[in-house]
């Protein structure tokens, strides 16, 4: 990569974004809404990482798919906040994505910013072949002929790691396994040279031996594009390989934040604690599992104060707990928290997140090579 | 629909959990291995070939003549910018098809005809530069003495002529020419001379039918055709915006559904005047509804689903997210409908030419069932028409059945075609 960029400066900021939905059809009229996102926090710094883990519904892809403005906005609505795109060149000053009209957007989707779904089976279109697909994202962002277009095309699936790709592009997808289909899917994204993908748990739907080849492969195209990612998963296993922050999300907030070392060290929030003690250890002798106790609250009807509380094993009966909803504040440098009962938990700390922490091999991609 | 197709669809089926393989192909493919769709197709491509040779199948001007030694072809010379038209327009789809078939038979690079498709475009480019030079160059035909072959002929003038099967134009009124062979050509029983008999004004039925076949299609066609598009698109929009689109495209889905069909043309052709294209136009303009509704039902199924989702965040436009990829996923009930609704619609102008609103020159079949009332003994005004557009409604009804059953996997075993 041969981009005079600036790479101090956050790629991506999302500020304070809230983003809420009607609780139902016939309610809608009387305003209940439900905050599938609120005020949330995060900057991606370029070609890092950044892994967003949490429950199913709190928040996660609802905050991807708000950075691309792909929220159907009949039922959903963004209520707050700014999301800051500085593509660090410096022809193009950094706008805020959600502000952009429709036509802006479309310049930005796959050409700057790509997504990758969770389900391969479903995310490419029946009734075309591969080609046909891949053409049309690669014809739209890029000035070329369709020969030109078709080599592009047949280099991407090869960078994918699809064997005869000339020959894949005639294929209908349901003609591919999952595997297959998630590395067209990401061929497709990567196509265009975005400074973003935005995946969507890539590995879900996958079984585990696939799983590792395509974050292998992620792992592998980010170093070489020099791209950032923003990783929505809910594996902590995941996490640790590939990240390099995190962001542990639970109830539409971001709980806790910090480089994936100093959260995985020193998890501070209760609910961030929950979950290692909920993962099961090769070796260990026990019988069951911890389990953080309850259920996730259900989104039309979270509980006052911090949304923790009803599960938490911090709380211990703090009425504050009950009463107010903790910000997220920097207890330590580089390591966010939210919550009333760590320590050192003071409101006159920093309280927007900002890591520009990397890992080893982003370090050495960052020279300009 | 070829059989290439359907072994290679079989080979590749290899699981019940297959999502859709083209899906429009493969409902086509199940729809037309039925023999009641096979039987409406056989009877829809017969009347398509009856309209497009129509005039050399039934017409007083013969093929070939000669007259004191000048060998001429009134007939060619007799065509109209219609005929030519609808000629071209068969012929060079049939010679499109020929190369397509040829350039998939020798393994042409990156099928291209599945997006672009190229063939389509040129058919149509042909089709429409044929009909404006055709409308340019050939003149409006003055009044016609279309008894003159036959009478030279009684006469003897004529050294040899090679006459079209049916050597009546639909408009040969031979009530005005008795004198040609002295006898009274009016509302003759089916013969030899006349297969289907002929007209109080002594027309021969059996041509006026063959003419009439362009109009049946015409009217199904077009007025559908014009339904399609327009519900289509706004059922589309209603369906991929949602919200107050939606809300107000129901409005006037309820405003259009509440409009009497019939009273309207009724009312058109006492204000204009007859006109088929009025006709097709107004069809066409209130008969959107259907599919707007069906189109929408799909679209709000479908504009959340991942592949949907995943065109939008590669920043594909409006168009080809909505026409291009939620479209060919959505559009096989709108098919069915589509195919039932050609039947109405034939149906309806039928009605009108019966109620004797209906085109006056041009030969209909409602307009020869119209004439049956008063033919007295002629049954032959009753029985060819009524057969027709009986046959042809029902053509397009097993059509339609064997798309809806092909599309529903349930109706499958119940179905007895």
């Amino acid at each position: 990569m041969t981009q005079s960029t600036r790479h101090d400066q956050p790629l991506l900021q999302i500020r304070d974004l809230a983003v809420s939905f009607p609780v139902s059809r016939e309610s809608r009229h009387r305003g209940h809404r439900v905050r599938a996102v609120n005020r949330v926090n995060l900057t991606i710094y370029p070609q890092q990482t950044l892994a967003v883990v949490g429950e199913s519904g709190c928040g996660k892809s609802v905050t991807a798919l708000s950075t691309l403005q792909l929220i159907p906005t009949p039922p959903g609505k963004y209520d707050s906040g700014r999301i800051i795109w500085d593509a660090g060149v410096e022809q193009s000053p950094p706008v805020d994505l959600l502000k952009l009209s429709e036509r802006q957007m479309r310049s930005i989707r796959g050409n700057q910013i790509a997504m990758i779904f969770q389900e391969p089976m479903t995310s490419l279109n029946p009734v075309y072949t591969i080609g046909d697909q891949i053409l049309e994202a690669i014809l739209l962002h890029q000035q070329v002929s369709r020969r030109q277009a078709v080599e592009i095309a047949e280099s991407a699936l090869r960078d994918v790691g699809i064997a005869d790709p000339g020959g894949r592009l005639r294929e209908y997808p349901h003609q591919l396994s999952g595997g297959m289909r998630q590395r067209v899917m990401i061929a497709m994204a990567l196509a265009c040279q975005p400074r973003l993908l935005l995946a969507d748990e890539p590995t879900t739907a996958l079984d585990v031996t696939i799983q590792a080849q395509i974050l292998e492969l992620l792992r592998e195209l980010q170093t070489r594009r020099g791209m950032s990612v923003l990783l929505i998963t809910h594996d902590l296993g995941v996490v640790a390989e590939n990240a390099d922050v995190v962001a542990v999300m639970y109830a539409g907030r971001v709980v806790e934040y910090g480089s994936v070392h100093t959260v995985f060290d020193n998890p501070l929030h209760p609910y961030t604690r929950g979950l290692f003690t909920s993962m099961p250890l090769l070796g260990g002798d026990r019988h069951r599992l911890t389990a953080i106790p309850g259920n996730v609250p259900d989104p039309s009807n979270f509980p006052t104060g911090c949304p923790f509380h009803p599960r938490c094993a911090a709380m211990q009966g703090d009425a504050k707990c009950v009463e107010h909803d903790p910000p997220l504040l920097e207890i330590e440098p580089g390591h966010w928290a939210a919550c009333w009962h760590v320590s050192g938990y003071d409101e006159g700390l920093a309280a927007v997140p900002d890591v520009a922490y990397r890992r080893d091999a982003a370090t050495v991609a960052a020279d300009p090579d | 629909m070829t059989t290439g197709d359907a072994q290679i669809a079989v080979v590749l089926d290899d699981g019940p959990n297959m999502p859709a393989r083209g899906m429009v192909r493969r409902v086509l493919g199940a729809t037309f291995t039925r023999t009641g769709a096979v039987g409406g197709l056989i009877w829809i491509v017969l009347l398509v070939l009856l309209a497009v040779f129509a005039p050399l199948l039934a017409n007083s001007h013969p093929i070939l003549m000669s007259r004191d030694g000048t060998v001429s072809s009134p007939l060619l010379s007799h065509l109209t910018a219609v005929d030519i038209t609808l000629l071209v327009a068969f012929f060079s789809a049939l010679l499109l098809a020929g190369v397509r078939w040829l350039m998939r038979a020798f393994k042409s690079r990156l099928s291209q005809s599945r997006f672009g498709a190229p063939g389509v475009m040129t058919w149509i480019t042909i089709v429409a530069l044929t009909g404006l030079v055709a409308w340019w160059m050939v003149p409006p035909r003055y009044a016609q003495v279309l008894s003159q072959y036959r009478e030279a002929q009684v006469a003897g003038e004529l050294d040899w002529a090679i006459l079209a099967p049916i050597p009546y134009s639909p408009t040969d009124r031979q009530r005005d020419s008795l004198s040609a062979t002295n006898i009274d050509p009016r509302l003759l029983l089916p013969s030899p001379a006349h297969w289907m008999g002929t007209t109080a004004d002594g027309e021969d039925v059996a041509s006026r039918m063959i003419h009439a076949s362009r109009i049946a299609l015409a009217i199904g066609m077009i007025a559908t055709g014009i339904a399609l598009v327009l519900g289509v698109t706004i059922g589309g929009l209603m369906g991929y915006f949602s919200g107050w689109v939606d809300l107000l495209g129901m409005r006037l889905v309820e405003v259009f559904s509440a409009i009497p069909v019939i009273f309207l043309l009724i009312m058109i052709v006492a204000f204009y005047g007859r006109s088929l294209y009025l006709m097709m136009v107004i069809l066409g303009l209130t008969g959107w509804v259907g599919y707007a509704v069906y189109v929408r039902a799909e679209f709000l199924k479908l504009r959340n689903t991942d592949f949907v989702v995943a065109a939008r965040a590669l920043g594909l436009p409006l168009w080809s997210v909505l026409f291009r990829h939620m479209l060919p996923n959505g559009i096989t009930p709108v098919l069915v409908l589509a195919s039932f609704s050609v039947a109405g619609m034939i149906l309806t102008e039928s009605t009108l030419s019966f109620l004797g609103l209906g085109l006056v020159e041009e030969p209909s079949w409602g307009q020869l069932l119209n004439q049956a009332r008063s033919a007295g003994s002629q049954w032959g005004l009753v029985v060819f028409p009524g057969l027709a557009i009986f046959l042809t409604v029902l053509a397009y009804n097993l059509i339609g059945e064997a798309l809806r059953d092909a599309l529903d996997p349930h109706a499958q075993r119940s179905s007895m075609m």
